[in-house]
């Protein structure tokens, strides 16, 4: 903290500015409308639903007979997820939520790759409003498929499941239960954002650390030279979070789909 | 190093302080909307355009590729009883050439027996006439000398006896002679 | 620090979502592995496996997540 107050009388005031974690994630409103007020996050979020159907018009536009490698790209991770994930995990009627399934990948990779993406560098998938309210609209959607296909047996199925012997079958119906209509939406949620909250405080203590030291060189000496370490563990970490942004997206477009195949061949 | 971990440690504890920790794990209304109202443009841009599009190039590739398949594999019929046609021709002209060349050889071969035997028959003819001639040689050289021998010794005899004899009259006693004379 | 109470709770939490971790790192570590191995034996079952391993993590992790959301509650508090 010393230092920190220290440099920040000499180092600019960008790096120093954020003088807790909250601050790192929350930004000044830009502008206000019906009360709702708007900061860059607002705004990055539609930047990125801009990019994705940027990237999937220009991969898809020229319907021709040999795709550009680009169109071979986008073609590919569409394919990626009708049939790795949709068909695959829901089978043949993994057809109908595909466009759900796509629209998700999609937005959470280029809101997840925000973190890395130079200029931006901020995770809009790291605010809690996109991962609860695509998990909020995976429990609404499994629910319903849920109760829709199996009546009340859904419900009642769940807490007393016949398939276990009578003796442990409260215990198992109480942990499912829990699991099911508790864990699940709160955990989807909770994982792609913790995640992406670790991801960006890293990389911002790491490489801010790194700035600060090695700004603050002519006021303290060679000492300063430790921000070199911390630069460098910062670009180590960069290339690790380039990792976790693709795993993250396609493990909750993954465990959306196990969700709603639950749902569907709902057996107990 | 020292201040730095502290400067971490409190940076994380002031987060917590400022009663912020919270308001980070609660949605905030305004991103709440603009998140739906992004995600919603995309759900519909994928919805309505990106995957019908992209089913019908998939369709229309699937279809030309059926189609080029189709024509290779026309093209293969076509070659292939090109193919059949060329070799039933080869083998035809093969047979013939065949048939030409055999009959070429018992024609040849006819020509020589006929010429053999023509020539054998020839042989044999001249053959057969030399041994007449020489059959007729020899007769006429008996007759002959048999002619001469028998006036011979007629007049031989007829000088000895001295009497003229009659050859005609004589003629068995000559031929008796003769004949013992062939005897010897 | 500096005998501030507030500070200690902050800390304290960061301590309770350090043990929180433990378990769920011990489980997740299990589910992988054994995943591993069972992809090893059975490479023709890769897909299921790993569709079933997420999803055994995904339960493995709820333990550590609500670690995480309990630390950001107790440390608001």
């Amino acid at each position: 903290m010393i230092l920190a107050a220290e440099s920040c009388d000499v180092v600019n005031e960008v790096i120093c500015a954020p003088a807790n974690v909250t601050e790192l994630f929350e930004f000044p409103t830009i502008f206000t409308v019906g009360g709702l007020e708007f900061s860059r996050s607002s705004v990055l979020m539609l930047f990125a639903a801009f990019v994705v159907l940027a990237l999937f018009y220009f991969g898809l536009r020229q319907q021709r007979l040999v795709p550009t490698k680009f169109g071979v790209a986008i073609e590919g991770a569409i394919g990626f997820v009708r049939d790795g994930i949709g068909r695959d995990v829901i089978g043949p009627e993994g057809a109908r939520y595909t466009p759900y399934l796509l629209a998700m990948f999609s937005f959470l990779l280029v809101g997840n790759l925000f973190e890395v993406t130079p200029l931006i560098n901020f995770p809009v998938t790291s605010r809690m409003a996109i991962p609860a309210f695509l998990s909020l609209t995976t429990y609404l959607i499994f629910m319903f498929l849920g109760f829709a296909r199996n009546n009340f047996r859904y419900l009642i199925d769940t807490v007393w499941p016949k398939a276990v012997p009578v003796g442990l079958r409260w215990l198992v119906g109480l942990i499912e239960l829990f699991s099911i209509f508790l864990l699940r939406p709160l955990t989807l949620a909770v994982r792609l954002f913790a995640n992406m909250v670790a991801g960006h405080l890293m990389l911002s203590l790491l490489l801010g650390s790194g700035v600060v030291f090695l700004a603050a060189v002519p006021e303290i000496g060679l000492k300063g030279s430790i921000g070199l370490f911390w630069f460098a563990l910062g670009l180590f970490m960069f290339l690790l979070e380039l990792v976790v942004s693709v795993l993250q997206a396609y493990i909750f477009t993954l465990l959306t789909a196990v969700y709603i195949e639950s749902s569907i061949h709902f057996e107990h | 190093m020292q201040n730095l971990t502290a400067m971490t440690v409190l940076a994380v504890e002031e987060g917590g302080e400022a009663a912020g920790g919270l308001s980070l794990v609660l949605p905030a209304p305004a991103e709440l909307v603009a998140g739906i109202i992004s995600f919603g443009i995309v759900f519909f841009f994928m919805w309505r355009w990106a995957l019908p599009t992209i089913n019908r190039t998939l369709e229309q590739r699937q279809r030309a590729v059926a189609g080029q398949l189709e024509e290779a594999e026309r093209a293969k019929t076509e070659a292939e009883s090109l193919l059949a046609d060329y070799r039933g021709q080869l083998a035809e002209a093969k047979a013939d050439a065949n048939r030409i060349v055999e009959e070429a050889r018992k024609q040849a071969e006819q020509v020589r027996a006929d010429l053999l035997a023509r020539a054998e028959a020839e042989a044999d003819q001249i053959r057969v006439k030399a041994r007449e001639e020489a059959a007729n040689e020899k007769s006429r050289a008996l007759s002959a000398a048999r002619t001469q021998v028998g006036e011979i010794s007629v007049d031989l005899a007829g000088r000895i006896v001295g009497e003229r004899l009659d050859a005609t009259a004589h003629k068995a006693l000559i031929d008796r002679y003769l004949a013992d004379l062939e005897k010897l | 620090m500096e005998g501030n109470i507030e500070a200690l709770t902050g800390a304290l939490s960061l301590v309770g979502y350090g043990l929180g971790a433990i378990g769920p790192g011990i489980g997740v570590g299990i589910v992988a592995g054994n995943a591993i191995t069972a992809m090893a034996r059975q490479p023709e079952m890769q897909g299921t496996i790993r569709t079933t391993m997420f999803l055994g993590i995904a339960l493995t992790e709820a333990l550590a997540l609500i670690g995480f959301v309990l630390f950001f509650i107790a440390s608001a508090g």
